[in-house]
C-alpha cells in the first residue's frame, strides 16, 4: 500500500511539474493545481496512511495523526486562494498584454471580440 | 540619567523648530537654541568632576541579548567633543537665522541640524560600540540631508549623494570592525574594549579590526584616496560646512581614531598605516587648497588637509603626539568655522565664491576682513594665535618620527612643507579676497553683515586669540583631561606655552612662514605648472563608476533574469531536486522497517485511475477543457484518497474546494484561447518530462522513506487536550480553532487578502471574448434554462441547511468553518449560474468585501476578547447550556472563532467567483440583441 | 454475509467507475465525457457509503452528501459552458 500512494504522489508530482514548465497561463495554472494535489498527499501522508482510525475522540476506534490533517486543509483552502490569485493574473496578463503566454511577449495572435 | 539628557535634548530639540515654525524666523531661532544650550549648561555641571578624573556613566538595557546598550559615558575626550559640538552648533544656529534666505525652510533645516547634533553627540559619548554605530550612521544620514538642503540643484544632489555613499560605506566597515572586536572582547561596551589592549592586538583579528575601523575613519575624516567628497559636499549651505565639515562630522573619524588610540595603536601596522595616509592627505590637501578658485573650494581642502595633519599626529605612537593631536583638533574647529562663516558671508554679500572676480572687499567690508585675517593667520601658524601652539607640537613631534629608518628626515621635510603651503594658501585666501585690487562685475555691491552674523565669528576669534596667547588657562585643564582619555597610563606632561625657546620646531615655522609667503607669491608658476594637467572632476568620474557598477550588476543579473518565467521555473526546480536528491542520498536504505500494508483491488483500480487521470490532464492539456473534465476527477479521487484513509474532514473539503476550482477555472478559460498551440520545441519538451520525471521519483521515494519509518507523533498533546482542553471532539476542528488558531486567523487573513487583491486586478479589466464555441458553433441562445433555475432554486435552501448543519456539527464530528463557508458559496454560485447575475443581485444586494472583513474581524475579536478575562491571546473557554427545545447544547468560543473562519471563506469565495462573473455582463453583447 | 456482499458491490462499483473513466477517455464528443463524469460522481457516492458501511461509521455519509450535491453543480457549470461560454451572466 505505501509503494502504491508514494507511486501516486510521485506521478501526480511529475504531472504537475511538466505543466508549470509550459509556456502558456492556463497549463500552468493547471500543472500548480496539480501539484498541490500531490503536496496536499505527500503532506498528509506524513502522519501515516491509516485505514479505519479517526480523529473523533472517543469514538472507540484508534486514532489517527490529526496534526497534518488540519494543516493539509487550511493548505487546501489557501491553495485555492493561490490558484484564484495566479488565474487572475493570468486573465490580467492577456487582458493588458494580448498574450498568454507567461514570459509576458506580445505576440499578434489574432484578437477576438475585443470589449 | 542627567548625562542621557545631552543627547536626548537636542533629539527631542529637532522637534521644536518644525512646531515653531510659524512663529517668526526670529524666534523660530531663540527656542530652537534653549534646548542645546541646556545640555551644554548640563556639559558644563559635569566638568568639574570630569576634571576631576570621574567618569560619568548612564547605562539602559536595550537589547541585551545583541550586547546592545544604551549606555553613555562622559570621559574628557567625549566632554572637549561635547562642548565643540554644541558650542558651535548654538554659534551656527545664530548664524544661519541670518544666511538662509526667506525663500529657505528654516524650520527644515534647524531639524535637520539638531538631528545631526544628536548623531554628533550621540557617537562622542555612546558608551557601546554598537550605539556609536548607531550614531554613526545617523550623522551619514543627517549630513545627507544637510548637504542637499537645497534640493533644487542638482549639485547638492550629487554631492549629498556622493558623501552618504562614501562614508555610508565607511560605516558598514565600522560595522564589521565593531563586530569583529566584540566578538574578540566579547563585549560591545567601550569601557571594557579599552580594557582588552592586550587581548586585541595579540588577537589574530587584530589586522582586519585596524582595517575596518581606520576605513570607517577614513572615509568620515575624507583622508586621502576617500577625499573627493568632501569638496562637492561644499555645494551644502555654508552654516553646515561651517559645522559639519569643520568642527564636527569630519572631526567624528579623527574622533574615532582618538577613542580607539588606547587599543589599536602602538603597532607597526597602525604606524604605517595612520603616518602615511596623513601625510598624504595633508600635502594632497595643502597644494590644492592653493590652487582651487572656489573659496570654499579652498577651505575644503585646507581642511583636508589639516585633518591628515591630525591623522599624522595620532599615527605617530607617541603620547605627546597624540596631545598634540587632540589639541589642533580644537584649534582647527575654531578657526575653521570662523573662516567658513567668513566665506560665507563674502558669499552673502557679493553673490559669489569665485576668487577671480572676488578682490579689495576690505574696502567694502573691512570689519569681516580683519576677522577673516586673524582666523587666517591661525591656520597659517602666525604666533600669538592657537594655530601656531599646535603646529608648534607637530613641527617637534615630526622630528621625533624614527620609524622610517634612514629616511626618517623625510616626515619633518615633508610636514615642513605641508605647513608652507599652509601659509601660502592661508595668505591667499586674505590677499586674494579682501585686498589686490578692485572686484569685478560682483552681482551684489558689497557691504558689512548684520550684527548677528558677525558674532559667532567674532566669539570663535576671541577663542583663538586667547588660547594663542594664553594657553595655559584656557586649555590646559580640557586637554590633560581629554588625554587622560586617549593616552593610557602614565599621562605625558603637558607643557603649553607661547615661548620655548630657540630651538628647531620655532626654525621650521620661521622657514614655514617665509617660505609660504615666496611660495604664494610666485603662485601664478605653480598655476601654469598645475593646468599642465588634465582637471579631473571627482564628481564625473565618481558618478561614472557608480554607473559602471550598476551596468555590471545588470549584466550580471540578465545572465539569470531574462524575463522567462519558463527559464526561472526551470532552474528553481533543477536546483530543489538536485538538494532533495543530496539529502536522500544521505539515507542509508530507501525502505525503513515498517511492515508494509496489504494492497486491495479497490485501492489499486482508484490509484490507476488517479494516475491515468494526472496523465490525462498533462496529455490532453493543448485542449483546455478536456484537460479540465481529467483535472476534475484527480481532485474527486484526491478527496475519496482522505476519505480512505481515515480524513473525513479533509475528504470533505478537497471535495468542496475541487468544485470551486473547476468553476474558477472554467470562468476563466472562457476569456482565455479554448487550446494552446504547440510551440515547445522537441528538445525542451524532453528536457521537461526528464527532469519533472526525476522530481517525481524523488519525491515518490522521498514519500516511501517516510511511510515505511516508524511514526513518532508530536499530536498525542492534542489528542488528550481537545476535549478538556478545547471542548471539542473533532480533533482537527479543535487544532484550527483553538491550538493553533493563530495560524488559522493568518490563513483567513491571506485568503481575505487574496479575494480583495483578485477584486482590484478585474478592476477595468479589458477582456477579449469569443463569440463561439471551439468547435465554431454559435452559444445556445438560452440564458437561463427553467429546469436549472426550478432545481437551483430548490436546491438553495436545502443546500443552505446543509452548510449550516456542517458548521455546526464542525467541533465535535467532521466539518467546520472552511468546509460549510465553501459549500454556502458553492451554493450561491449555483444560483449565479442559473439565474444570471441581475436577478441573484436583485435579491442579495450587498457586497462580499465587508463580510470577509467581517469574518476576519470577529475571529481576530475572539482571540483579543480573551484579553479582557486576562488570558494569552485566542484562549479558548466552552461551556454547556441547557436551552429549551434544543437541550443541552455545548457552545465554545471556538465557535465564534469558527464563524469567523466562515464568514471569510463565504466572503472571499464569493468576491472571488461572483465579482469574475460580473465582469462580463455589462459587456454582454447578446444582452443588447434582446 | 454482509461483509462479502459489500466487497462484492465494491468491486461492481469500481469497475463501474473504470468504465466511466474509459468512456471519459474516449469521448469522442464533450457532452459524452461530461455524462461520464457525472456518472462517475454517481458511482463514487455508492462506493464511499459501502466504505462506511464496511467501517461500520456514519463519518464519511456527509462526504457522499456532499459529492451527490457538489458533482451536480460541477455537472451543471460544465454544462453551461458548453451552452454559453459564460457561465456567470
Amino acid at each position: 500500500m505505501e509503494a502504491l500512494y508514494a507511486t501516486v504522489t510521485g506521478i501526480l508530482t511529475a504531472c504537475g511539474i511538466y505543466l508549470t514548465l509550459r509556456g502558456r497561463t492556463f497549463p500552468v495554472v493547471v500543472g500548480l493545481t496539480l501539484l498541490s494535489y500531490a503536496v496536499n498527499l505527500f503532506l498528509f501522508s506524513m502522519g501515516g496512511i491509516t485505514t479505519g482510525h479517526t480523529t473523533i475522540v472517543d469514538s472507540g476506534q484508534p486514532y489517527a495523526d490529526p496534526l497534518p490533517q488540519a494543516l493539509v486543509l487550511t493548505a487546501i483552502v489557501i491553495g485555492f486562494a493561490m490558484t484564484a490569485f495566479v488565474v487572475i493574473l493570468a486573465m490580467r496578463t492577456r487582458g493588458d498584454l494580448g498574450s498568454d503566454s507567461v514570459d509576458g511577449q506580445r505576440t499578434d495572435e489574432p484578437r477576438e471580440e475585443r470589449k | 540619567m542627567t548625562l542621557l539628557l545631552i543627547v536626548l535634548l537636542p533629539l527631542v530639540g529637532s522637534l521644536v523648530p518644525i512646531a515653531s515654525a510659524r512663529s517668526g524666523r526670529t524666534t523660530c531661532a531663540w527656542l530652537t537654541a534653549i534646548l542645546p544650550a541646556i545640555a551644554l549648561g548640563i556639559a558644563a555641571w559635569y566638568t568639574p568632576a570630569v576634571f576631576g578624573g570621574q567618569l560619568p556613566q548612564v547605562s539602559l538595557d536595550w537589547v541585551p541579548a545583541l550586547g546592545l546598550d544604551i549606555a553613555f559615558r562622559l570621559d574628557g575626550l567625549s566632554l572637549l567633543f561635547v562642548y565643540l559640538v554644541l558650542g558651535i552648533g548654538l554659534l551656527i544656529i545664530l548664524y544661519a537665522r541670518y544666511y538662509l534666505s526667506e525663500k529657505d525652510s528654516m524650520s527644515r533645516f534647524y531639524a535637520y541640524l539638531m538631528l545631526f547634533m544628536t548623531a554628533m553627540l550621540g557617537i562622542v559619548t555612546a558608551d557601546n560600540l554598537l550605539l556609536m554605530w548607531f550614531f554613526w550612521e545617523l550623522t551619514s544620514l543627517s549630513s545627507f540631508l544637510l548637504i542637499g538642503y537645497w534640493s533644487h540643484l542638482s549639485e547638492a544632489r550629487k554631492g549629498a549623494r556622493m558623501a552618504l555613499t562614501v562614508t555610508g560605506a565607511g560605516g558598514l566597515c565600522l560595522l564589521a570592525g565593531i563586530l569583529l572586536m566584540g566578538h574578540v572582547v566579547g563585549s560591545y561596551s567601550l569601557t571594557t574594549v579599552l580594557e582588552h589592549r592586550e587581548l586585541i592586538q595579540q588577537s589574530s583579528l587584530y589586522q582586519p579590526i585596524l582595517l575596518l575601523f581606520l576605513l570607517g575613519a577614513f572615509t568620515k575624516s575624507a583622508q586621502f584616496p576617500f577625499q573627493f567628497w568632501l569638496p562637492h559636499a561644499m555645494a551644502a549651505p555654508t552654516p553646515v560646512s561651517a559645522y559639519l565639515h569643520s568642527a564636527t562630522m569630519v572631526k567624528a573619524g579623527v574622533f574615532l581614531l582618538a577613542r580607539m588610540y588606547p587599543v589599536l595603536s602602538g603597532t607597526d601596522e597602525w604606524f604605517y598605516i595612520v603616518t602615511l595616509t596623513g601625510l598624504a592627505t595633508l600635502l594632497y590637501g595643502a597644494f590644492f587648497a592653493l590652487i582651487k578658485q572656489d573659496l570654499k573650494g579652498v577651505l575644503a581642502f585646507s581642511t583636508i588637509s589639516h585633518l591628515g595633519l591630525i591623522t599624522l599626529l595620532f599615527g605617530f605612537n607617541s603620547k605627546l603626539a597624540a596631545v598634540a593631536g587632540v589639541f589642533h583638533i580644537i584649534n582647527h574647529a575654531t578657526f575653521k568655522a570662523s573662516l567658513f562663516m567668513a566665506a560665507g558671508i563674502v558669499d552673502h554679500e557679493c553673490g559669489t565664491r569665485d576668487i577671480r572676480k572676488l578682490n579689495g572687499l576690505w574696502r567694502y567690508m573691512p570689519y569681516t576682513t580683519v576677522l577673516a585675517a586673524v582666523a587666517s593667520a591661525s591656520m597659517a601658524g602666525v604666533p600669538l594665535l592657537n594655530g601656531f601652539l599646535s603646529k608648534e607640537m607637530f613641527l617637534a613631534q615630526s622630528l621625533e618620527a624614527q620609524m622610517l629608518g634612514g629616511l626618517s628626515w623625510m616626515i619633518p621635510a615633508l610636514a615642513t612643507l605641508g605647513s608652507v603651503l599652509s601659509v601660502a594658501y592661508s595668505l591667499r585666501f586674505i590677499h586674494d579676497v579682501f585686498f589686490n585690487g578692485e572686484p569685478r562685475d560682483l552681482p551684489k555691491t558689497p557691504h558689512e553683515p548684520p550684527r548677528y552674523m558677525r558674532l559667532p565669528i567674532e566669539i570663535l576669534i576671541l577663542l583663538c586669540i586667547m588660547v594663542g596667547i594664553l594657553p595655559g588657562i584656557m586649555v590646559e585643564p580640557i586637554l590633560r583631561a581629554a588625554t587622560a582619555a586617549v593616552v593610557p597610563g602614565q599621562a605625558p606632561e603637558i607643557h603649553l606655552a607661547l615661548w620655548h625657546g630657540f630651538n628647531l620646531p620655532l626654525m621650521m615655522s620661521a622657514i614655514a612662514l617665509s617660505a609660504g609667503v615666496l611660495v604664494y607669491l610666485l603662485r601664478n608658476h605653480i598655476y601654469r605648472f598645475h593646468r599642465q594637467f588634465r582637471a579631473v572632476n571627482a564628481r564625473q568620474s565618481f558618478e561614472f563608476s557608480v554607473q559602471r557598477v550598476v551596468r555590471s550588476a545588470q549584466w550580471g543579473l540578465d545572465r539569470f533574469e531574462n524575463g522567462s518565467l519558463q527559464r526561472y521555473m526551470f532552474l528553481l526546480l533543477l536546483s530543489a531536486v538536485i538538494v532533495a536528491a543530496f539529502g536522500l542520498m544521505d539515507v542509508p536504505s530507501m525502505a525503513g522497517l515498517k511492515s508494509l500494508q496489504p494492497l486491495d483491488p479497490v485501492v489499486v483500480t482508484g490509484a490507476g485511475i488517479l494516475c491515468l487521470a494526472g496523465l490525462g490532464t498533462v496529455m490532453l492539456h493543448r485542449r483546455r477543457l478536456l484537460s479540465l473534465l481529467f483535472l476534475s476527477v484527480v481532485g474527486m479521487f484526491v478527496s475519496l484518497t482522505f476519505a480512505r484513509f481515515s480524513a473525513p474532514d479533509l475528504a470533505l473539503t478537497q471535495l468542496a474546494v475541487e468544485v470551486v476550482t473547476i468553476i474558477l477555472l472554467m470562468l476563466a478559460l472562457f476569456f482565455l484561447p479554448q487550446k494552446t498551440p504547440k510551440e515547445s520545441s522537441g528538445r525542451r519538451v524532453s528536457r521537461d518530462i526528464l527532469l519533472s520525471m526525476i522530481f517525481g521519483g524523488v519525491i515518490a521515494s522521498l514519500n516511501y522513506a517516510v511511510l515505511t519509518r516508524p511514526l513518532q507523533s508530536i499530536s498525542t498533546y492534542f489528542i488528550e487536550n481537545s476535549v478538556p482542553g478545547g471542548g471539542g471532539h473533532n480533533i482537527v476542528n479543535v487544532i484550527l480553532v483553538d491550538f493553533r488558531g493563530f495560524d488559522t486567523l493568518g490563513e483567513i487573513t491571506v485568503l481575505g487578502i487574496a479575494g480583495i487583491a483578485i477584486y482590484k486586478l478585474l478592476n477595468r479589466l479589458r477582456l477579449f471574448m469569443p463569440s463561439s464555441d471551439m468547435e465554431g458553433r454559435p452559444w445556445s441562445p438560452d440564458r437561463y434554462p427553467v429546469i436549472l433555475s426550478s432545481v437551483s432554486q430548490t436546491l438553495l435552501p436545502l443546500a443552505l441547511l446543509v452548510s449550516v448543519f456542517i458548521f455546526l456539527r464542525g467541533h465535535n464530528l467532521p466539518g467546520g468553518g472552511f468546509i460549510a463557508g465553501l459549500v454556502a458559496a458553492v451554493v450561491i454560485i449555483l444560483v449565479y449560474m442559473s439565474r444570471g447575475v441581475e436577478w441573484t443581485q436583485r435579491r442579495m444586494s450587498f457586497n462580499y468585501q465587508p463580510i470577509a472583513v467581517t469574518g476576519v474581524a470577529i475571529a481576530a475579536l475572539t482571540g483579543l476578547g480573551s484579553w479582557v478575562f486576562n488570558k494569552p491571546f485566542l484562549t479558548s473557554s466552552f461551556g454547556h447550556f441547557d436551552i429549551p427545545l434544543i437541550g443541552d447544547i455545548e457552545l465554545a468560543t471556538a465557535m465564534m472563532f469558527d464563524l469567523g473562519v466562515y464568514l471569510t471563506v463565504v466572503g472571499s469565495t464569493l468576491m472571488i467567483l461572483a465579482n469574475l462573473g460580473k465582469v462580463t455582463t455589462p459587456h454582454r453583447p447578446s444582452k443588447e440583441k434582446q | 454475509m454482509l461483509t462479502n456482499a459489500i466487497a462484492i458491490s465494491a468491486l461492481l462499483f469500481m469497475l463501474a467507475i473504470a468504465l466511466n473513466f474509459y468512456r471519459l477517455i474516449i469521448g469522442p464528443s464533450i457532452p459524452d465525457r461530461l455524462a461520464a463524469l457525472d456518472t462517475m460522481y454517481v458511482n463514487a457516492i455508492g462506493a464511499i457509503i459501502l466504505f462506511g458501511m464496511w467501517l461500520n461509521t456514519t463519518l464519511y455519509f456527509e462526504a457522499a452528501l456532499l459529492i451527490a450535491m457538489l458533482g451536480f453543480i460541477s455537472t451543471v457549470a460544465v454544462c453551461k459552458y458548453l451552452l454559453r461560454g459564460d457561465i456567470i451572466e
